[in-house]
């Protein structure tokens, strides 16, 4: 007798008769049910298919009824006896024990078996090994009443090795990319995944990584995940540097708020435009990254393309430095971001609002007069909307990527002059424009009207209109300077854009077309009022 | 902004000399840097002393340096296309920089640039000889450092130089693929090594009695005055004598030519030690944030540094155990406390990755 949990459409399901067999097993129909199972168990396979091939569809439908009954009169007792699982040639029993132990230890009832058998299935399938699982609950044995035992049938990947091709945001990357990857799936049998991957994005960064996740390593139920990077990010157009990475990555906890990363990273940054400022130039060279990151994040908004309700948070705190050895990069980093959504009952219109805010400080020897980082700190700017992800204080529409926020004087270039020009001096072009050398203390804030469009095609496609309002500020400070800080002089300085486009919201990736107005920007910024384009993926 | 700004406006005033630290009690150890020193100092320019201690003298690249992790997934393209030529020292002066890596130097930029004018009024007669003994120091006698610095000598004045300020682990691969580079560039095999390097040190040994018998009885090399040449060869020397240690070929070479030891004792007092001689300016300066060059008053001071940098480092070594200790604790006492927390995690992580899909999703 077996009760089939699976929400595959694999296997064919059971028949109903065995349904109906497996039905009674409350303590009132105890006996008789396990008379019926004792008779089952018995006869060989020709009466069973003689009393199947008796059974009409009505009386199916009858036993499935009653079966319904018995359940929601009240729980039946029941507990598991055994877990048998079947199918596995490569995939270790111990995985996929591990994966479902839990559940059903804690079931108590038939009830409590099938909700347990659905969440079991859930996990088992979440591995992404197996092309199929299916989980039935059996009868124990019958020198056991009121005991199942459950059969675990899988079907392992026909084809470990796959290929994927998308757009994604990667934490490795800046921004969001073209990705290709492919993946070599329970190569050793313990669920693990391995796989290789290219990226480009659109912020002049290249990455080649390789990894591996384990779904539990031993004792440790949270899934592991490993990650080589080799990560080259152009940004000489802004700050005239570019930077290379060669990183590892370890993943150490991984649960649906928490996320806690280990990195440790050979960082190279270097210059061969040769224009660079002063700031950008005492921070070229080699430096050993070795950190830990931890990420806190709700988020109940009830959509990421599209949020009208709910709330989200975000809470990323960043510890570098670790390791006795003192040449290793010291700074604390934390960022916080809260965005709200409610819905105005109109036009499916919806308010969305949030605020960001984002300090690093370096510690150590000396560290009142040492600065952070350059590419730890914050940089504003960019046509990302705030509102699909969680990303900090770094978005604020109408400026360019990285073009809020101090800047220092490029490099400038001695040429000699004609015949017609002084001859005893030369000439001096400077480098049109700075360099971004970002901050230490970063606040923006947002608030979003997004509602329907009047035409039905639109409202049929998601396509959406929205008027925005932006501010922004970004400094450079250092603890020596903290003294002298003015909390005004800080809130005089944000800079605000406002403006009003349309959202075309796609599978991968959300488009606006904007138009964007500059209220107030700084010297040196790079605002610019009109019509804007932007991507953003959740 | 304003901060970048005032910084900017100091800066104008003044001219900053950005090379590799100072040991070996010198106020640089770099022997690409000194020349560039002597020669500013020759020049009586005020200047700053700062130091870079990022950039080792690799000239390679971290893409390169993967080659021993990633071999099989790097492009070619990738691997090569983005190597790092060497640009310190460079001098800034304002917003105006010269780097080493452009223009065949930062004392061919001084020059071009009329920053430096040392050789600007060299006489037609003396600048064929004058190029040509550049050349030689430029060429034969830098091979000889950088084979002695690179391949023949102990590794720890590299390090000193070039890797101490780096993480242990960058400093070893740089420092092994630097040894590599330089072996390439001479093109040195296991077969062929003592060959090339008794050519490298045949052409220093002509080199060096080539040049003294230029020098003479005479302060400066060409037209009692100090040219370019005088610096490239007093760099050259004072780190030879200095740096290397008393086994180095190269020094003992040197050492036969007495009139080259006296041009370089002179000069190097002048320059190096002499921080109170008006005529030539400071000795050097550098920024309270950045420096650790200690002060020079003689060549007997040159043991001092060393006593100091010995009481310093078992002080740190101290305290880089006792922290080394605490570290190794606290991992520990995480470790035991993230294990026993994780008991009672339970499925509740997993239902709420069932509710949002984030857990095992990317």
């Amino acid at each position: 007798m077996a009760i089939p949990s699976d929400s595959e459409a694999g296997p064919n399901p059971k028949p109903v008769e065995e349904l109906e067999a497996e039905s009674a097993t409350n303590d009132e129909d105890r006996g008789e049910d396990e008379d019926e199972i004792e008779e089952e168990e018995e006869e060989d396979g020709d009466d069973e298919e003689e009393a199947e091939e008796d059974e009409t569809p009505a009386a199916q439908r009858e036993n499935i009824n009653r079966l319904f009954r018995r359940l929601s009169g009240g729980p039946v007792r029941l507990r598991v006896q055994d877990i048998i699982i079947r199918g596995n040639t490569k995939t270790k029993d111990a995985l996929i024990e591990a994966e479902v132990l839990d559940a059903f230890r804690s079931a108590c009832s038939m009830q409590e078996l099938i909700q347990a058998a659905g969440l079991a299935n859930t996990r088992l399938r979440q591995l992404d090994i197996f092309d199929s699982v299916s989980i039935t609950l059996d009868s124990g044995p019958s020198e056991l009443p009121g005991t199942a035992n459950v059969v675990i049938d899988v079907v392992e990947a026909r084809n470990p090795l796959t290929g994927e091709f998308g757009a994604y945001s990667k934490p490795e990357a800046r921004s969001w990319s073209l990705e290709g990857s492919l993946k070599l799936k329970n190569l050793f049998g313990y669920g693990d995944i391995w796989d290789a991957s290219g990226a480009y994005g659109f912020g002049q960064t290249s990455e080649i990584s390789a990894g591996v996740s384990l779904p539990r390593f031993k004792a440790i139920s949270t899934p592991r995940t490993t990650r080589v990077s080799l990560l080259s990010q152009d940004w000489l157009k802004f700050s005239s540097y570019k930077e290379r990475l060669l990183g590892l990555s370890v993943g150490l906890i991984s649960t649906g708020n928490h996320d806690l990363a280990y990195n440790l990273t050979w960082r190279n940054l270097s210059d061969p435009s040769h224009l660079s400022s002063k700031t950008i130039r005492r921070q070229l060279g080699h430096s050993l990254l070795s950190s830990l990151k931890y990420t806190y994040r709700i988020d109940h908004r009830d959509s990421n393309l599209r949020p009208t309700r709910g709330y989200a948070l975000l809470s990323t705190s960043q510890f570098g430095g670790l390791g006795p050895d003192s040449r290793i990069l010291r700074f604390i980093r934390q960022e916080f971001d809260v965005r709200g959504a409610f819905p105005l009952g109109f036009y499916n219109a919806a308010v969305n609002f949030g605020v960001a805010a984002g300090a690093i400080m370096p510690w150590g020897r000396g560290f009142m007069d040492s600065t952070s980082p350059l590419p730890e700190r914050f940089y504003m700017g960019g046509h990302s909307s705030p509102i699909c992800s969680l990303g900090g204080p770094t978005s604020l529409l109408g400026f360019k990527l990285r073009g809020v926020g101090p800047t220092d004087e490029r490099r400038a270039i001695l040429t000699k002059h004609g015949e017609d020009e002084a001859s005893t001096s030369s000439g001096r072009i400077a480098s049109p424009g700075g360099d971004a050398i970002g901050g230490n203390l970063a606040v923006t804030a947002f608030a979003d009207l997004s509602f329907d469009l009047p035409l039905k095609l639109f409202r049929e496609s998601g396509v959406h209109g929205h008027m925005f309002l932006n501010t922004g500020n970004l400094v450079d400070l250092t603890l020596a300077e903290f003294k002298n800080f003015s909390f005004r002089g800080f809130l005089e300085t944000f800079r605000s854009s406002a403006g009003f486009g349309i959202i075309f919201p796609t599978r991968f990736f959300r488009m606006e077309i904007n138009y964007c107005c500059i209220l107030k920007q700084l010297q040196h910024d790079h605002g610019k009022t009109g019509i804007q384009f932007g991507f953003s993926t959740p | 902004m304003e901060m970048v700004g005032e910084r900017a406006e100091e800066a104008k005033l003044e001219v900053v000399l950005v090379a590799r630290k100072g040991g070996f009690g010198l106020p640089t150890a770099c022997p690409v840097c000194l020349p560039v020193y002597c020669h500013l100092r020759f020049a009586n320019v005020d200047f700053k002393l700062e130091f870079d201690r990022a950039n080792p003298d690799s000239g390679t690249s971290i893409f390169a340096a993967s080659l021993l992790l990633l071999p099989l997934l790097l492009p070619s393209t990738l691997m090569f296309s983005y190597t790092c030529s060497d640009h310190i020292p460079y001098v800034e002066y304002g917003d105006y920089v010269t780097f080493n890596n452009e223009k065949g130097g930062v004392i061919e930029c001084l020059n071009e640039d009329n920053v430096v004018k040392l050789d600007s009024q060299l006489s037609k007669d003396c600048f064929p000889d004058w190029a040509s003994t550049k050349v030689m120091i430029s060429t034969w006698l830098a091979e000889a450092v950088q084979y002695e610095l690179w391949v023949s000598c102990d590794n720890t004045i590299a390090d000193d130089i070039y890797f101490s300020d780096l993480p242990w682990p960058i400093g070893k691969i740089l420092h092994w693929k630097q040894t590599q580079a330089v072996k390439q560039l001479h093109g040195i095999t296991k077969l062929n090594a003592a060959e090339k390097e008794e050519g490298i040190y045949r052409k220093a040994n002509i080199a060096y009695e080539a040049l003294s018998m230029k020098l003479g009885s005479e302060v400066f090399f060409f037209e009692g005055r100090p040219t370019s040449v005088d610096s490239l060869f007093l760099g050259h020397a004072v780190f030879v004598l200095h740096v290397l240690p008393e086994t180095s070929v190269l020094r003992s070479s040197l050492l036969k030519h007495a009139n080259l030891l006296r041009f370089v004792q002179d000069l190097k007092i002048r320059l190096l030690e002499d921080s109170h001689s008006s005529a030539m300016g400071p000795a050097f300066s550098s920024d309270a944030s950045s420096s650790s060059v200690p002060r020079r008053k003689g060549s007997k001071q040159n043991a001092k540094p060393k006593p100091k940098e010995k009481r310093e480092r078992t002080e740190e070594e101290k305290a880089f155990r006792r922290r080394a200790k605490y570290f190794i604790a606290a991992q520990v006492v995480s470790i035991v406390i993230y294990l026993s927390i994780l008991g009672g995690m339970g499925d509740s992580g997993l239902e709420d990755g069932d509710e949002d899909g984030l857990a095992y999703e990317e």
